[in-house]
Formats: structure tokens, C-alpha cells, sequence
């Protein structure tokens, strides 16, 4: 039995990688169980994950998390669809049109390397603390990387299919439309879905500095009641929320290209 | 027309990355081509055959010297000059019909429906009919090359340039698609730019052989293939075995000779 599960470099039934992934996080859970009633660590630093469950009921229960989620969501994609809109047509143009390319690349690889935390102060002192700053913030966060990622995507459409077209009467603006976006779309929601989880660890860290709504200030304020359960509830909160996100990611993207199955 | 495809003094020169030395690929070359010829390009590899090729196509420039399709100067890729790639070009996100309709796409000089009549007879000359709508990654190497065929037919082109088309295929599936190739021809008339390095596949193509020296690359030798072995003989495999080989070995020579210079170069 556990014979067949070491198998050098040999795939698992669906069933069991499922089976596995599962037992991985009970794994997890345990250990944690385990080391919080030990006694080792105080329960004001390491609740049990039951204390956390019990949080994370409250949180809805008793402080409208279900609102600072819709806030913080909304946060995410509002910024996310704005350095979209904007990074999809440059990227597309930076690596089909050398001077844009040219232009931009230099300059984008310098801001790339900004710390993003480190701008927080400028940009509450230039948009507020309103929620302009908070999604400018993960605009800046976002938005470089994306832009890269795209004009490597549409870089890397091969040169034949745009030779084709070409040479089959098409001209530039049509090989963009009709051959390069295409043949760039799954590597493009591939980054997308990528870039979205940068977007939720800017935005928690705009929540922190400057908000009064949201997950972060949620954690946040509550960390000063040494409320570790329920801290630890906001964070768990994230992930599953993140996990969400990547699976329907995947599903669209295996439903979208199904043509890239064999 | 005899002159269908001229080039006249074509030259062209490939510049090292660092732009200190410079690579003459093709000599000031001249040679024209006739309606509805099929003419095969052969040379040991890297001579510049396929560059003159795309040349042709509007996918690279030459230096110096023009290019004219019957009278027309010719600048830049336009849908008169189709190509057929030796990797796969077919796009993966349409179907083998859609890929095949995609060759109609940007025509202007029939209607809607006059598309979908070209799209099906082209999918039905490859042999591709019941595979209308299948994803191309689902289909074999050998199908996809059809579909790239029969796709570069459906843009109507004055002119069919094909690099290597069967170059990743094996041997049975090669063999197949040349023998297809050769009854499109038939009924097409196509002006076609065969680039190969196969010497059989081009004896059993060509109306003539063009073979190119080491690079850079100067016509060394021209073959009517059509007065050694009619073309009806070879499509129909009754060729005289013999005249096959002994044209075989001819051009064999001629080519290993050019090989012996390339490597004495280097």
C-alpha cells in the first residue's frame, strides 16, 4: 500500500492526490493542535484551532466581517481591472512596437524595484487616506509587474503564426487582434490570476498603514486586544478567499482553452 | 508567363551581433521563375536558399537588387506570396476548419458564402473533411501541415512558398504528402518555391531543380527535371528507376562538392 505511493517520478490517481492534499492540511492542523494544548507556547500567542473556528465565527457574528470582506474584495478587484486595462494594451504595444518598448522598459524595471510599503507614506500624503490612496497603492503594486508579464506573453508568440498572417493579407492591426491576442490569452490569464494574489498582499498592507475598513485594519485593530484567535481567523480568512480566486483562475482557464488539453 | 517571378541582382547580408563582421548570405543573384512552375530550392544547409525564399515571401529584405511578381515590384509580405512554414503554423485556439477559413479571412474578392464553398474544398483536397472540427493539437504532425497547406491555398496566392514543409515529418507521412502535394499541383497550377534539402523529394517535385552553392549562395547548377523523367512518370511511380538514380547521384555530387567548400571555409 504505502509502497505504491513511492513510486520514483511516477503519477497518482486523481483520487489520491486529492486524498493527499486533504490529509496535508489535517497534518497541519494536528501538529498545531498538538503544540497549542502541549503547554509550550501561551495560548495568548497560540490558540488551538478550535479557539480560531470559534473566531472566525464570531468575526461574523459579532464584528460584520462579512462587510470588511466586500470592502477589501472590492479593494482587490477594483485596483486589479484599473492596472489591467491599463498594462494590457501597453504591454501588447511595448513588444510589438520596439520604441514603446524602449521607452517604457527601462523606466518600468526602475519602478519595479521600488518597494511598494516604501511608497505607502507618499501616496497617503498625496491621495489621503481615503480609498484613492489605498488603491493607488495597489495599482503601483501591480501594475509594473503586470506590464513585464505581458510583453513577455506577446513576445513569445511564435513567429510564424505572425509570418502567416502576414502572408495571408492580414495587416498589423488584424495579426494584433486576431493572432497574437489569441495566441497570448492563456499565458495573459495565467499572469492575471498571478497578479491578483500580489494584489491582496498590498492590500493588506494599505489596510494596515491607512483604513478603518477591510480585513487588514480588522486584524489590525484587533491585535491591540491581543485577539489572537481572531487575528488568526482574518488570516485564514485571506487564504481561503485567495484559494478561491486561483481555483475559478483555473476552471475559467481550463474552460477557456480547452484546446490546450491533448 | 515566363517571367512570372524575377529577381534581379538580389544580395543580402547578415551582420554579426556585435556589427564587426559581416556574413554575405546570397551573392547578386538573378533568376526567374514561370507561371505555374514548380520550382525546387537545393544546397547544402545554411546557404541561403531559404533566405532567398523569404526574401521572396517579404519576410526579410534584400540588400540590393529587386524583385518583381509578374511586373510588380515587390515590398514587404502581402497575401500574393503564400507560406508554408517547417514547424507547425496552424493555430492552436481555432479548429482545422476555422484554420483552414482563416486563409479566407482577409480576401475581399468573394463573398461570405464563397469563403465556406474555398474552406470546404480545401479541407476536402487535404483529406481533411471529417476532421473539420478538431482542435489542430489533436491531429498528427502530418495533419497539421495540411492544414497549413490547405490554409495558404484558401488566400488564393499567386504564389506558394513552402520552407522545408515536410521537413519534421517521418518518412511514411512525408511520402504521403508528396505524393498530395504533387495532384494538388495538378489541378492548381501553383506557382510554387520548394525549399528542400531532400534530394529525392525535389526530383520527385520539381519541373526544375535550382541548386545553390555554399553560402553565400550563387546558382551552381539548373535541372529540367521534366525532360529527364516526366512528371506524369513520377507522380504515377513508373519512372525509369535508373534515370531517378543516376539524377540522384548528379546532383548528390554537386551538393557534396558545395559541402566539402563549407566546411574547408569554416
Amino acid at each position: 500500500m504505502l509502497k505504491s505511493l513511492f513510486v520514483f517520478r511516477h503519477a497518482l490517481p486523481r483520487k489520491t492526490e486529492i486524498i493527499l492534499g486533504i490529509f496535508g492540511f489535517f497534518l497541519f492542523l494536528a501538529i498545531w493542535h498538538i503544540t497549542a494544548i502541549s503547554g509550550v507556547i501561551r495560548p495568548e500567542f497560540l490558540p488551538t484551532p478550535f479557539a480560531v473556528a470559534q473566531a472566525f465565527i464570531r468575526l461574523f457574528t459579532e464584528r460584520d466581517f462579512a462587510s470588511d470582506i466586500a470592502v477589501s474584495v472590492g479593494r482587490v478587484w477594483f485596483a486589479f481591472l484599473l492596472s489591467v486595462v491599463v498594462a494590457v494594451p501597453l504591454g501588447l504595444l511595448m513588444s510589438t512596437y520596439r520604441v514603446v518598448g524602449a521607452i517604457l522598459e527601462p523606466f518600468i524595471d526602475f519602478v519595479r524595484y521600488l518597494p511598494v510599503p516604501a511608497l505607502v507614506p507618499l501616496l497617503v500624503i498625496w491621495f489621503g487616506v481615503g480609498e484613492t490612496s489605498k488603491i493607488a497603492v495597489l495599482w503601483m503594486g501591480t501594475f509594473f509587474q503586470l506590464i513585464l508579464l505581458i510583453a513577455d506573453d506577446t513576445k513569445r508568440v511564435p513567429g510564424e503564426y505572425i509570418e502567416s498572417g502576414h502572408t495571408l493579407g492580414a495587416s498589423n492591426g488584424q495579426i494584433m487582434r486576431h493572432i497574437i491576442v489569441p495566441a497570448a490569452l492563456p499565458n495573459m490569464v495565467d499572469n492575471l490570476r498571478i497578479t491578483l494574489g500580489w494584489c491582496w498582499t498590498y492590500l493588506i498592507i494599505a489596510e494596515i498603514v491607512a483604513a478603518n475598513s477591510g480585513i487588514g485594519y480588522m486584524i489590525w485593530s484587533l491585535r491591540r486586544f491581543v485577539k489572537t484567535p481572531e487575528v488568526m481567523a482574518g488570516i485564514i480568512a485571506i487564504g481561503i478567499i485567495g484559494l478561491l480566486t486561483d481555483q475559478a483562475f483555473r476552471f475559467a482557464h481550463a474552460r477557456l482553452f480547452s484546446y490546450l488539453r491533448r | 508567363m515566363d517571367k512570372f517571378i524575377e529577381m534581379t541582382d538580389v544580395t543580402k547580408t547578415y551582420w554579426s551581433a556585435d556589427g564587426k563582421t559581416e556574413t554575405k548570405v546570397v551573392l547578386p543573384l538573378s533568376l526567374t521563375i514561370a507561371e505555374g512552375e514548380m520550382v525546387m530550392f537545393l544546397g547544402p544547409s545554411g546557404c541561403g536558399k531559404t533566405t532567398l525564399m523569404r526574401i521572396v515571401g517579404g519576410l526579410e529584405k534584400q540588400d540590393q537588387g529587386e524583385i518583381k511578381l509578374a511586373g510588380d515590384l515587390l515590398v514587404g509580405p502581402d497575401r500574393r506570396r503564400g507560406m508554408v512554414f517547417q514547424s507547425y503554423s496552424s493555430f492552436p485556439w481555432l479548429s482545422v476548419r476555422d484554420n483552414i477559413k482563416f486563409g479566407t479571412r482577409y480576401r475581399n474578392d468573394i463573398s461570405a458564402a464563397e469563403k465556406d464553398e474555398v474552406t470546404d474544398y480545401y479541407m476536402g483536397m487535404v483529406g481533411l473533411s471529417s476532421y473539420g472540427d478538431f482542435y489542430t493539437n489533436r491531429i498528427s504532425g502530418g495533419m497539421r501541415q495540411r492544414v497549413a497547406i490547405a490554409r495558404t491555398l484558401a488566400s488564393s496566392p499567386d504564389v506558394l512558398l513552402m520552407d522545408e514543409p515536410f521537413g519534421a515529418l517521418d518518412a511514411q507521412t512525408r511520402e504521403h504528402l508528396q505524393f498530395q502535394l504533387m495532384d494538388i499541383n495538378k489541378s492548381e497550377k501553383k506557382t510554387t518555391i520548394f525549399v528542400t534539402h531532400d534530394v529525392e523529394e525535389a526530383i520527385l517535385l520539381a519541373d526544375r531543380i535550382v541548386i545553390f552553392s555554399a553560402r553565400p549562395a550563387r546558382v551552381v547548377k539548373e535541372i529540367d527535371v521534366n525532360a529527364v523523367i516526366p512528371v506524369e512518370e513520377r507522380r504515377n511511380s513508373t519512372a525509369d528507376m535508373q534515370k531517378f538514380f543516376s539524377l540522384r547521384n548528379e546532383i548528390l555530387k554537386i551538393i557534396r562538392a558545395e559541402y566539402q567548400q563549407t566546411i574547408g571555409a569554416d
